[in-house]
């Protein structure tokens, strides 16, 4: 059970860290504050399950990280999205857009009908 | 993060690489940092920060999973933490591992054994480009003889082949004279361990004369293989015209040394070699063999043949299979070319054959990588070798079994300890890969020791080897190496056993494991862990009674083979076999003479009861001939049956104490003899069944059936009658078909082709020991082998076979038997011991204690049950397998099945008994209060 739950976050998680990093590279506590953010509190991002998902992402080369200097001259680690990475965003997104609206004409269809 | 630590602690180091670690320690400071500025306190920052970092053990997991590098990392994790257990449970350990070495070390060595035996090359330069070459004939039969002309135009006249050698197909054994004192040195090195066991006829020593074994080969032999002598020289192809004026053979190092003690004077010495004089010109290397399997006392220029045998023509004679033949593969050349060619010649050189013999008929020429052995071995040889393969494979699923039920024992031990850290995070996977690698280690290191073990028992074994057989029969040489395939093979069922032991226990530890997390209930047993248990030890039951089942009747067997009767009296005979030296001299009517010489003084020895010439009943030497009884020669079309003859005077039976069942014996004849024959009871019942064979005739033909050596004399021809019949013998053969004995009268003059069969009043020890003066005291150029005819009866090739059968067997049932035992007694025990708590509910519920132990006794012999009746049925199918070796067994020996069906149920018994009681003792209050 503990397997599936992690896939379903997963799947949804990098389509909001890969549209995070579009509009530019950001380490990972950056990521989980924009996210937190953007959706009014909301969706809480596990560091436990964020480090995880960068490090599959980084290897599957959607996006590339490397060592820089944070805002208050902190050393920290930065992801930037990459071409690939640009495709897998499309994608995943595409696909997410799918489901949804799949959901949305199954929820529907009670309601009319009732 | 004092209880980060103390976790890191318990389940050793668990960074992740720097980088990692950096990283989410920054993470984790600047989330506090943003906690505090949102407005809480320091240590409410920090605490709450971790908090939603999560469970770090699980995520740092998790991002095991992910980094390939973090994978080696927690391989190596797995590795110390089950090293560490492992040392702390040192007595499961060292049962677990000496149950495995026991399993892997038979393994390894059978293999090792069989690879050093059978897959040897030659003993040359660039053995992998020499090959054997082998004539199939259209019935499929390989025949690896050719003829010594066919051979010099193989050797002559093929291009892919850039050498091509002969040998001589057998081994002969020469008379060596002019070598100085030579009775003192023979006693001097002693007995070989055959010969101290009695089962190797012993080689009487003639005063001035000894037997060498001598190795005839080609005179290319030496250069072809690419191979320089120690010292000296070795005799080349050129050199044919200087052998034949000065005669020259090779010693060998080996028995250079072994009976000349190393002198250096021998090289250059002349010796004797029936007769004939030969110089000494070179030392081969030690332990050389050639193409053999064994280092020959001498080696023999084959074109000198006629020197030691006089009147042999085989170098002549196209028809005379005499030689194996050799080549070395052409720069270049690939043996399918080489094959093609030899085929091509071969098709030739068949038409230069006389049509009627069997080298003109169709066969086809087979190229094989060089090896002493045939590459196509007799069916029942390779069924042995099946056999013994198999036995040890199935003591190693045995031994596995046993770590396994061990280790299902131990299980329950370790619920806490997997409980605990299946809540901490680790996924059931990750616990199972850690038992597996637990179970892995523990069988690579039995593998190791197993190793080195059965290579330090090997090497003994090869070194014993060299002393059990006679220096008369050449050094066996074999040669174990050090070998990656080997090592890899260990490695390989290490592995596999782990694995195998390993997969049940660890699947079935990390299940309950998560029920006793869940319930902290650690008595409890899942019933599908029952059910792995019970197939656990009822596989365990079956495996090991076809393995003892199988094992038992082997030596049963053999054990019978030795006291059955052998319808002769085996006690009170001996044989003595003159060897007259070749050559002019020895005319066969001085022959006769010296050998009538010798009946009549040996018949006058006090002791001696009578004497007769004749072949011994049991020896391998059998002559077999097709029957027909219409009196014409016979053909495949009138050939009624087929028997086995005997050379005989009329007091044979008497001599060697087989009665005469009815009829009249063979008279004593001067002049012709008489065509009248004795015929055994079974060879009667073969050829008229059901009918009185006495009057009948019958005529024999050896050319088609069976095999004689040239020059022997042969009943082929008259046309005889029977005139009595025998009781039958026993006979050489495993299944029994030399029993049809047909009896000849042995022609006048020819008693000096047979041996001398001596019947003796009391032990013919005593016999034995004056015979060897006595051929001395009249000729001192004869030698006499003597032999008891129970020592014949054990020398036999079907006898020893069964022997040497018998002992593997019973070793390896002796290992198997031990790890079957302790298995058994071990899983049923855990078994039975796991319901500790079902028995003390079932006593507080008022169950009287005589019931609960019915109960147990029947539950827990249950799977012995049905594991004995599988057991038995494989069983079966094995022994009807078996019945090619065993000899004088019926096919299902019940003494054998009984015998250890029963022991193993008694072990069960016991098994079950034990722990029941003790769960019945125990006060129920206090199991029930583990609820």
């Amino acid at each position: 059970m503990k397997k599936a739950k992690n896939d379903q976050l997963q799947g949804s998680l990098a389509l909001l860290v890969l549209k995070t990093l579009e509009q530019g590279p950001l380490h990972g506590w950056g990521i989980t504050l924009h996210i937190q953010s953007i959706s009014n509190e909301v969706l809480r991002v596990e560091e436990g399950s964020l480090y995880p998902a960068l490090y599959r992402m980084e290897r599957e080369r959607w996006i590339a990280g490397e060592w820089g200097v944070s805002e208050n001259n902190r050393r920290a680690r930065f992801y930037r999205l990459t071409a690939q990475g640009r495709k897998q965003l499309a994608r995943e997104r595409e696909s997410w857009q799918k489901i949804a609206g799949a959901v949305a004409l199954v929820l529907a269809h009670g309601e009319a009908a009732g | 993060m004092g209880w980060i630590s103390r976790l890191r602690g318990l389940f050793g180091r668990d960074r992740l690489s720097e980088d990692m670690e950096e990283e989410l320690r920054i993470h984790l400071a600047m989330r506090e940092e943003w906690n505090a500025a949102q407005g809480m306190e320091r240590e409410e920052a920090r605490r709450y920060a971790r908090l939603r970092f999560g469970n770090p053990v699980a995520w740092r997991e998790r991002m095991r999973e992910i980094e390939p590098r973090a994978l080696l990392d927690s391989l190596l994790q797995d590795l110390r933490y089950g090293a560490r257990q492992l040392v702390k449970n040192l007595g499961f350990t060292g049962v677990a591992i000496a149950a495995l070495a026991l399993g892997i070390g038979l393994n390894t060595s059978v293999f090792t054994a069989y690879k050093a035996l059978l897959f040897r090359g030659f003993d040359a330069r660039d053995a992998r480009r020499m090959v054997n070459v082998t004539m199939i004939r259209q019935s499929g039969a390989a025949d690896p003889a050719f003829s010594y002309p066919d051979y010099e135009i193989y050797r002559d006249h093929l291009h892919s082949l850039s050498g091509v050698i002969a040998v001589k197909s057998q081994l002969e054994e020469l008379t060596l004279t002019d070598v100085g004192d030579t009775e003192s040195e023979r006693a001097a090195h002693g007995q070989s361990l055959f010969e101290k066991w009695g089962l190797l006829p012993g080689s009487a020593v003639g005063s001035k004369a000894e037997l060498a074994s001598v190795m005839m080969v080609s005179e290319n032999y030496f250069s072809v293989l690419g191979v320089a002598a120690m010292r000296g020289r070795p005799f080349a192809a050129e050199d044919t015209a200087e052998l034949e004026k000065s005669p020259a053979v090779l010693i060998s190092e080996n028995y250079w040394q072994r009976r000349f003690g190393g002198d250096p004077s021998m090289l250059g010495r002349a010796i004797r070699l029936n007769g004939a004089a030969f110089t000494i010109i070179g030392i081969t290397p030690h332990d050389f063999v050639g193409t053999e399997v064994g280092a020959p006392d001498f080696w023999f220029p084959m074109g000198l043949t006629g020197l030691v045998h006089p009147g042999d023509d085989a170098l002549h004679n196209r028809e005379e299979q005499c030689c194996r033949i050799f080549g070395r593969l052409a720069p270049g050349a690939s043996m399918q070319e080489a094959q093609a060619e030899m085929n091509l010649l071969a098709e030739h050189l068949r038409s230069l054959h006389d049509p009627k013999q069997e080298l003109s008929k169709p066969a086809r020429l087979e190229l094989t990588p060089g090896s002493p052995f045939p590459n196509k071995f007799p069916p029942s040889l390779r069924f042995a070798i099946l056999l013994i393969m198999t036995a040890a494979g199935m003591v190693l699923v045995i031994a596995c079994a046993n770590v396994a039920g061990l280790q299902l024992a131990r299980a329950t031990a370790r619920q806490n300890e997997l409980g605990m850290r299946l809540s901490l995070g680790a996924s059931r996977g990750r616990l199972i890969r850690q038992l597996l690698t637990e179970s892995a280690l523990l069988s690579l290191l039995a593998g190791a020791l197993s190793f080195i073990s059965s290579w330090v028992i090997l090497m003994g074994l090869a070194r014993m080897a060299e002393d059990i057989v006679p220096p008369d029969m050449g050094t066996f040489v074999v040669h174990l190496r050090p070998d990656l395939e080997i090592f890899a093979y260990v490695l390989g069922i290490s592995l596999l056993a782990g694995v195998l032991f390993g997969l049940a226990p660890a699947l079935e530890s990390s299940r309950s494991a998560l029920a006793a997390a869940f319930k902290a209930n650690l008595a409890h047993s899942p019933a599908r862990g029952k059910r792995i248990r019970d197939v656990l030890v009822g596989a365990q039951v079956a495996v090991s009674l076809v393995l003892l089942i199988g094992g038992s009747m082997l030596v049963r067997s053999s054990l019978r083979a030795l006291k059955m009767d052998t319808g002769y009296d085996d006690k009170h005979g001996m044989s003595l076999t003159l060897r007259f030296p070749d050559g002019p001299d020895y005319s066969p009517e001085r022959r006769e003479a010296l050998a009538q010489t010798a009946a009549r003084r040996i018949a006058a020895l006090p002791g001696v009861a009578a004497v007769t010439f004749g072949r011994a009943p049991d020896t391998d030497n059998i002559r077999g001939a097709a029957v027909s009884l219409d009196g014409q020669q016979p053909t495949p079309r009138n050939t009624r049956g087929y028997v086995y003859y005997t050379y005989v005077q009329p007091n044979y039976f008497e001599t060697v104490g087989i009665p005469l069942l009815f009829g009249q014996g063979l008279r004593q004849q001067a002049g012709q003899t008489e065509p009248n024959v004795i015929v055994s009871e079974s060879a009667a019942r073969q050829l008229w069944p059901g009918q009185n064979p006495i009057g009948r005739r019958l005529r024999m033909g050896t050319d088609r059936f069976g095999w004689h050596p040239t020059g022997e004399i042969v009943p082929d021809g008259p046309v005889y009658e029977v005139i009595g019949v025998a009781r039958e013998t026993r006979g050489v053969l495993l299944d029994g078909s030399d029993s049809d004995q047909v009896y000849v009268p042995l022609p006048q003059g020819h008693a000096h082709d047979f041996s001398l069969l001596i019947r003796t009043r009391n032990d013919p020890g005593a016999v034995r020991s004056a015979t060897r003066p006595l051929i001395a005291g009249i000729d001192g150029n004869l030698v006499a082998s003597t032999a008891t005819l129970e020592e014949m009866l054990h020398e036999t090739s079907a006898f020893l076979a069964s022997s040497v059968c018998a002992a593997i067997a019973l070793t390896i049932g002796m290992f198997g038997l031990v790890l079957a035992a302790m298995g058994i007694y071990s899983t049923v025990s855990y078994a039975v011991a796991t319901r500790t708590r079902e028995v003390g509910i079932r006593i507080a519920l008022g169950a009287s204690k005589i019931d609960i132990l019915r109960l147990m006794l029947r539950e827990g012999t249950r799977p012995v049950a049905v594991g004995l009746l599988v057991g038995l049925v494989l069983a079966v199918g094995d022994s009807y397998l078996l019945r090619g070796v065993l000899y004088g067994l019926g096919a299902i020996d019940g003494v054998s099945f009984a015998g250890v069906a029963l022991l193993f149920a008694a072990i069960a018994l016991i098994a079950t008994y034990v722990p029941s009681r003790r769960a019945m003792r125990v006060d129920p209050a206090v199991t029930l209060r583990y609820e």
